[in-house]
């Protein structure tokens, strides 16, 4: 009860200042759009050459995964950039629930990663991109928020761990990147080197973009969703684990 | 919970109690047996410099740091056990002054009355009064990164009283500020005082634990090395100081070994303090300087100051504490 209540204090403390920091905001909520121009306008006309698929519906679905997901950097660098001013020292010699200062973070950045999920969605819909029904849209933003709520707790972890937030924005170059373009959001599987190709079809970018497009387009694969909430589950469960422990160093 | 100094405190019993406190990075002590109390109504100074344990002494009380040997309570609480109505009893200002820059000033005061858990209403009350009691009306609505160095240090003190607990830590309250700001801030800190609170505060500055502090604990290296009353303080060194500064640097030896430098105090490029017995002996030593061929550009013979007791303790002034490596953070 405590907890849930200093969650909320500290999400709504993270979210003021989100919303008092407008270029990092620009940013993260920008960044969705940007890849779903960028990769419909570069690469849409190569993959639907000599194909029937339908690339803005193939896309959009995979962009919503990767905005949600490409959040988690600013929790990492958000936490660790907390964690060397001091106000952490001063959260501790609070009568807090201590946990509530990470989980706060990620409820505030999954609040800010909706936002910019729901818009991808918006332009999408003016690229020519329909979801098959109201209840598939739901669907699709669920899975896709649920696996960026994930990644915020991979983020905190790292952020827990490495206390330093240009290092922990760089780092994200090294393990975001690769499971956002070597996955299933942005293109299909089939063409990549088998190495990759492996790796790509199971991994959890992929996996929940598989997810995504089924509930988009209204033929739900039970093998993705429950792979999906699998990871998802999974990743929370681990990496708050994980996240704890390393915030509890003093 | 106990969030304020109705619920714990017995009339004048200490608020906060360390008795044998120790603590070991590695192979240093940096905390080495320090023992204390503070009564409701009081403010306990610990002086020393950089490096000498101050803030991990206010990090083993506060919780943030485990405690390695020794033990301590604040409000009846025992640190070690009751980490978290320890929590509950205490508010710390560091000298990170770890405000949000990115909340207003009421934003500010406001989470934290959140993260004490009081109800909104009270909470509400809280932050209206402290904005107007110490004087923040003008700039509440203004973020912290847009304040001045003085104003940051008055949110923080302020954010550390929001749930009104008995026992407050001040770590370094006043580094960096200008004269004005300090002179300011140490109003409030008496104010706080005089309302009842048990306070620690961490200072390097003799002349702000000689203004501040009712009890004055004297570490060097982690340990007490002195405590008392600046009064009591002041008369371990009994004797009057007499400060001789010679015209030639160079010829500063044979004026010491003329003064007799067993009884040297300190000595700088020009000067030599020196403690005398009378102004007979003062006189004496004056002219043994001048037989001895060295020209004197100036003479004091004066009371004893903190400085004087603080030097004939450590052994070094404390102007030269920024040569010491700073304690870490962690």
């Amino acid at each position: 009860m405590i907890t849930m209540q200093d969650t909320l204090s500290i999400a709504r403390r993270d979210l003021i200042r989100t919303a008092r920091m407008p270029e990092q905001l620009t940013f993260a909520v920008i960044m969705g759009i940007f890849f779903l121009l960028l990769f419909y306008y570069v690469f849409g006309g190569v993959i639907s050459a000599g194909s029937d698929v339908d690339y803005v519906q193939f896309l959009v679905p995979g962009v919503l995964v990767i905005t949600a997901v490409n959040g988690a950097q600013q929790t990492g660098t958000g936490l660790a950039l907390d964690l060397s001013t001091g106000v952490v020292d001063r959260f501790r010699s609070l009568p807090m629930s201590q946990i509530a200062v990470i989980a706060g973070r990620t409820v505030a950045d999954t609040i800010r990663n909706s936002v910019g999920v729901l818009l991808v969605v918006a332009v999408g819909y003016l690229m020519g991109f329909r979801f098959d029904s109201l209840p598939g849209a739901v669907g699709t933003i669920a899975v896709a928020v649920g696996l960026g709520y994930a990644f915020s707790w991979v983020g905190a972890w790292i952020g827990a761990r490495i206390r330093n937030a240009e290092t922990v924005g760089m780092l994200s170059m090294f393990w975001l990147f690769p499971l956002m373009l070597a996955s299933s959001a942005f293109v299909p599987t089939d063409g990549m080197h088998e190495f990759v190709r492996v790796f790509a079809e199971f991994q959890p970018v992929s996996v929940v973009s598989d997810a995504a497009r089924s509930l988009a387009a209204g033929k739900p694969a039970d093998g993705a969703i429950l792979g999906s909430l699998a990871w998802i589950v999974g990743l929370t469960v681990v990496f708050a684990w994980l996240a704890a422990r390393a915030y509890r160093r003093p | 919970m106990s969030t304020n100094s109705q619920s714990s405190t017995v009339l004048d019993a200490p608020v906060i109690e360390a008795t044998g406190l120790r603590k070991r990075f590695g192979d240093t002590l940096a905390v080495d047996g320090l023992s204390f109390s503070v009564p409701p109504g009081s403010i306990l100074g610990l002086l020393g410099p950089n490096g000498a344990g101050k803030t991990t002494t206010i990090k083993l009380l506060t919780t943030l740091l485990p405690i390695d040997e020794g033990s301590a309570t604040v409000a009846g609480h025992d640190v070690a056990t009751a980490a978290d109505s320890v929590r509950g009893s205490i508010g710390l200002a560091g000298q990170s002054a770890a405000v949000d820059d990115k909340l207003t000033v009421r934003q500010n005061l406001d989470l934290f009355g959140r993260l004490y858990h009081l109800p909104a209403d009270t909470r509400r009350a809280r932050v209206t009064e402290l904005v107007e009691r110490f004087g923040m009306s003008e700039y509440a609505n203004r973020t912290a990164e847009t304040l001045s160095g003085g104003e940051r240090r008055r949110l923080d003190l302020v954010a550390a009283l929001i749930a009104d607990p008995p026992a407050i830590f001040l770590d370094e309250p006043t580094t960096g500020l200008d004269p004005r700001g300090r002179l300011a801030l140490w109003q409030q800190i008496r104010d706080i005082r005089d309302a009842g609170a048990a306070v620690v505060l961490t200072t390097q500055y003799l002349e702000e634990a000689d203004q501040l502090a009712d009890y004055i604990v004297v570490i060097d290296r982690g340990a007490a090395v002195a405590a008392g009353t600046t009064a009591e303080l002041k008369a371990r060194l009994e004797r009057d100081v007499l400060q001789v500064t010679v015209d030639d640097p160079q010829r500063l030896a044979d004026a010491i070994a003329a003064l007799g430098a067993d009884s040297a105090i300190a000595i700088d490029e020009h000067t030599v303090h020196l403690a005398v017995a009378s102004a007979a002996e003062g006189l004496a030593a004056l002219r043994r300087v001048d037989d001895a061929g060295v020209t004197t550009a100036d003479f004091q013979l004066r009371r004893p100051t903190l400085d004087d007791v603080f030097i004939e303790i450590t052994g070094e002034p404390v102007s030269h504490v920024e040569e010491v490596p700073q304690e870490t953070s962690r």
